[in-house]
């Protein structure tokens, strides 16, 4: 007992934001629930991000109805590698990622060789709602299969890396490289096992990472050290990330972000209620630089003074950039 | 967002204060008890009244009967007598019963029995009585003895009370030749309250008879007398042998005045035989007797004023509240994960049927086995409507299953699976093989324990029956909860899971 406040204690010394708190002080209080289909449905993300001037990757298209599901071949048409996405799954759940075909047979990225019968079931799976929040009726979306930079290819397993930062009212407060690993089967979310690594927001340098809770410097499948790589095009990043708060009007999200090799920093998909892990990813606690950024916009708000999302940019990589790992 | 604050604070100590005022309310006004245990002492008093019936007169026998007019409630009256016309009727501030019959031979015997209880309520019922009498007539030597008597008395008191005290002091006193001389040798309790009544008229002091039933259990019993008189305000008891005052409270009054407690026309050798034992029974149904036999009707507007079958499953329904609550603290304070967010309650509300040892196993067992019906349904690639129906009809059937085998080998327990909600098994079973495939088989059985868990506790807590009847009698409990569960809307403090998951950073910063 006397053990546990003392970590509670020296939990909140160190600003380490909790569910309760992100849920009450951050999620509830800046994201207006109608506002949630946007980040909730990816194929509207899609939409809006595409007005916006955004990258994306492309849609290739939807299927809404069983019926559709005919149109299946039409739609992929002589692609080799395409993603199958439920528009509304969560966590990266019901994802297909498709790296290779040939004859009749599709060989998925993980190795595993599947028929169309099989990716139409999953296809009718994810119409059902199987993988959807709170069980609704869905939309399969079927886009480009982003092919990750050169760069993570030492320090990922299979799948594709993302950029995962998070956004308060714009100002982009910390960042996470998520590598697959051979326990995630290929899925970039820590929940399944991926790796998180923390980045630094000024430079786009990685810090050490966090795997199932730990604290890690070196890539579990790959052997490689994760901290101390220099991501490429990192302002750009910081930038699509700041301007998605302009794209969907939520205030606290999570933008998820991919590097293409030919097409450069695309976003993946926002979300409404992004994890915690991303603290111990950074080993820095949340609460102290969202409350810095609670700050920063309650003086500007005084002055009547808005940014954009370059100003925003640098505000924030003044303010908590250039850490020096422990 | 501070407006919110203060609005919700507010809110919270509105309802928790109605709550609380709501149950203090019920508790100390209206003295309902506070747990089910607490018991009254409930009286049976039996007098059972024999004589001998001469054969040719018609019968009428007249008893006193308890007047119940002050401290104590009858819950219940009977009057046993076969052929015997029964009748009651009040004179005096008594009650007498009347049994008679026109034809009757030989041994006699007549039950009168009386159920009470003291009376729930304190409050004063304002009594009348005389303050002034006549003097009764006396002559010759007990006239100048008596007044000997008085002077000293009068010297001795100051008030009714003092004055009665005084004269019943004096009059025990057998030494003295005034008291020898108006007793004329008989001691008796009779003959000294007719002295001391005699002296006290002498005073124009008013003074009643009173015969009183001591309630004490299982001890044979003669009605025992006492004196009580009138001080403008409320009657003072008093002893004739000790002058004592102050009825003891085991004394239940049966009649007052100078008649005897029986009188028989058309037949002899009366015996009256008092028996009495004593139960105790539960406050709240002794409270429900009472009020049907009184005006306070202070649980009308309770839910004890529905029919008996709708409080049963009122009775069910005011928990559901605790077991959310349950699953609220788990939740969000523990961090335990659980399927679904009330899926544990509806699990607990099964344990019911069930009984917790039981229905955890036939959750597991019925889970497990869906589970693999599951696993094999994934490979025909089905949609999610029919794969849950047929999961749902596994189920179903499985239950079926269940309850003959365990028939068969006499476990009755088995049947009682019948009511086990089937819809939230397929549910648990086609959430928990989801869970299964996307997370890995130990994700998912933490889930699982956690429901079961969940589910577990709820199911205790619901099932406390102190817990229970304090719900169900002070339903503005239920305010209070809400108040928690407000305050839990905005509680932002770690969850215990979260200590452990967060740990990394202790380790650094120590190392």
């Amino acid at each position: 007992m006397f053990g546990l406040i003392k970590t509670w204690k020296a939990l909140e010394a160190r600003g380490i934001m909790g569910i309760n708190r992100r849920n009450a002080d951050y999620v509830l209080k800046y994201n207006k629930r109608s506002l949630y289909p946007i980040v909730d449905d990816k194929i509207i993300t899609k939409e809006r991000a595409l007005a916006a001037g955004i990258h994306v990757p492309e849609m290739y298209g939807v299927i809404e109805t069983e019926k559709q599901i005919d149109k299946l071949h039409e739609i992929i048409g002589g692609r080799n590698d395409f993603v199958i996405k439920p528009a509304q799954g969560a966590g990266g759940d019901g994802i297909l990622v498709i790296a290779d075909r040939f004859e009749d047979r599709y060989r998925t990225v993980s190795g595993k060789i599947i028929s169309h019968e099989e990716i139409e079931h999953q296809v009718s799976s994810i119409l059902t709602g199987l993988y959807s929040l709170g069980g609704h009726r869905d939309r399969a979306l079927i886009e480009y299969r982003v092919t990750p930079d050169q760069i993570f290819k030492s320090i990922s397993y299979e799948g594709v890396p993302d950029i995962r930062i998070i956004v308060l009212m714009g100002y982009p407060v910390m960042a996470m490289l998520r590598l697959p690993t051979r326990q995630s089967g290929g899925k970039a979310n820590l929940h399944q096992g991926a790796i998180g690594v923390g980045v630094d927001l000024a430079t786009g340098v990685t810090l050490r990472g966090t795997w199932l809770n730990n604290i890690i410097s070196k890539h579990p499948d790959t052997t490689n050290a994760v901290d101390g790589v220099q991501l490429p095009n990192w302002d750009g990043f910081m930038k699509l990330a700041a301007g998605c708060y302009e794209l969907c009007g939520l205030g606290y999200i999570g933008v998820d972000m991919v590097l293409d090799q030919d097409k450069g920093p695309l976003i993946l998909e926002l979300n409404a209620r992004p994890g915690l892990n991303i603290q111990i990813a950074n080993d820095t606690g949340l609460t102290q630089r969202t409350h810095a950024i609670e700050a920063h916009i309650e003086a500007l708000a005084k002055e009547g003074v808005t940014e954009d999302a370059e100003q925003r940019v640098r505000v924030t990589q003044s303010l908590f950039g250039h850490v020096h790992p422990r | 967002m501070r407006s919110l604050t203060l609005h919700l604070k507010v809110l919270i100590t509105v309802l928790v204060l109605l709550g609380v005022a709501v149950t203090a309310y019920q508790i100390f006004f209206l003295g309902i008890p506070v747990t089910e245990d607490e018991t009254d002492d409930l009286w049976n008093i039996d007098a059972k009244v024999e004589f001998v019936a001469s054969t040719k007169d018609p019968v009428k026998v007249q008893m006193f009967v308890p007047p119940l007019n002050r401290d104590y409630v009858s819950l219940n009256e009977s009057f046993i007598s076969n052929n015997y016309g029964v009748s009651v009727n009040r004179a005096d501030g008594n009650r007498k019963v009347t049994w008679s019959a026109r034809r009757a031979s030989g041994n006699q015997t007549l039950y009168y029995r009386l159920v009470l209880t003291k009376r729930y309520s304190t409050e004063k019922t304002t009594v009348k009585g005389p303050t002034f009498r006549d003097s009764l007539a006396v002559e010759g030597p007990e006239k100048i003895a008596a007044e000997a008597l008085m002077a000293p008395i009068r010297q001795h008191s100051a008030d009714v009370e003092t004055f009665v005290s005084e004269t019943i002091k004096r009059v025990n006193n057998l030494n003295d030749d005034n008291v020898k001389l108006l007793l004329a040798g008989d001691t008796s309790s009779m003959k000294k309250a007719q002295v001391i009544d005699l002296l006290l008229s002498i005073a124009h002091v008013p003074m009643e008879k009173v015969h009183t039933i001591r309630l004490v259990a299982d001890t044979p019993q003669t009605p025992e007398l006492w004196l009580r008189s009138f001080n403008g305000n409320d009657w003072l008891y008093f002893n004739p042998d000790t002058g004592e005052q102050g009825l003891p409270s085991d004394r239940l009054l049966w009649w007052t005045g100078d008649d005897n407690l029986i009188t028989v026309d058309g037949g002899k050798k009366a015996n009256v035989t008092f028996s009495m034992n004593n139960s105790e029974m539960n406050a709240i149904r002794l409270a429900k007797l009472t009020d049907e036999n009184t005006d306070a009707d202070f649980l009308e507007y309770s839910l004890y004023g529905l029919p008996l079958q709708t409080q049963q499953t009122f009775m069910i329904m005011v928990m559901i509240p605790i077991g959310v609550l349950v699953i609220l603290v788990l939740r969000n304070l523990i961090g335990i994960q659980t399927l679904g967010t009330f899926t544990p309650v509806l699990i607990a509300l099964a344990f019911r049927e069930t009984q917790l040892g039981f229905g955890i196993v036939l959750f597991t067992v019925i889970t497990a086995l869906g589970l693999s019906l599951r696993s094999y349904l994934e490979h025909l690639k089905l949609q999610m409507l029919p794969r849950l129906s047929v999961v749902l009809t596994f189920v179903v059937v499985l239950i079926a299953a269940i309850s003959l085998f365990s028939h068969k080998l006499g476990l009755e327990r088995g049947l009682s699976v019948a009511l086990f909600p089937m819809v939230i098994l397929t549910m648990t079973i086609e959430r928990l093989s989801i869970t299964w495939e996307e997370r890995g088989g130990g994700h998912a059985m933490k889930v699982a324990i956690g429901t079961l868990f969940a589910a577990s506790l709820a199911h205790l807590l619901m099932m406390v029956p102190e817990l229970v009847y304090f719900v169900f009698t002070f339903p503005a409990v239920l305010l209070i909860l809400v108040g928690f569960m407000l305050a839990m809307g905005r509680y932002r403090g770690y969850r215990l899971t979260e200590l452990v998951r967060f740990k990394a950073f202790l380790k650094k910063a120590d190392a």
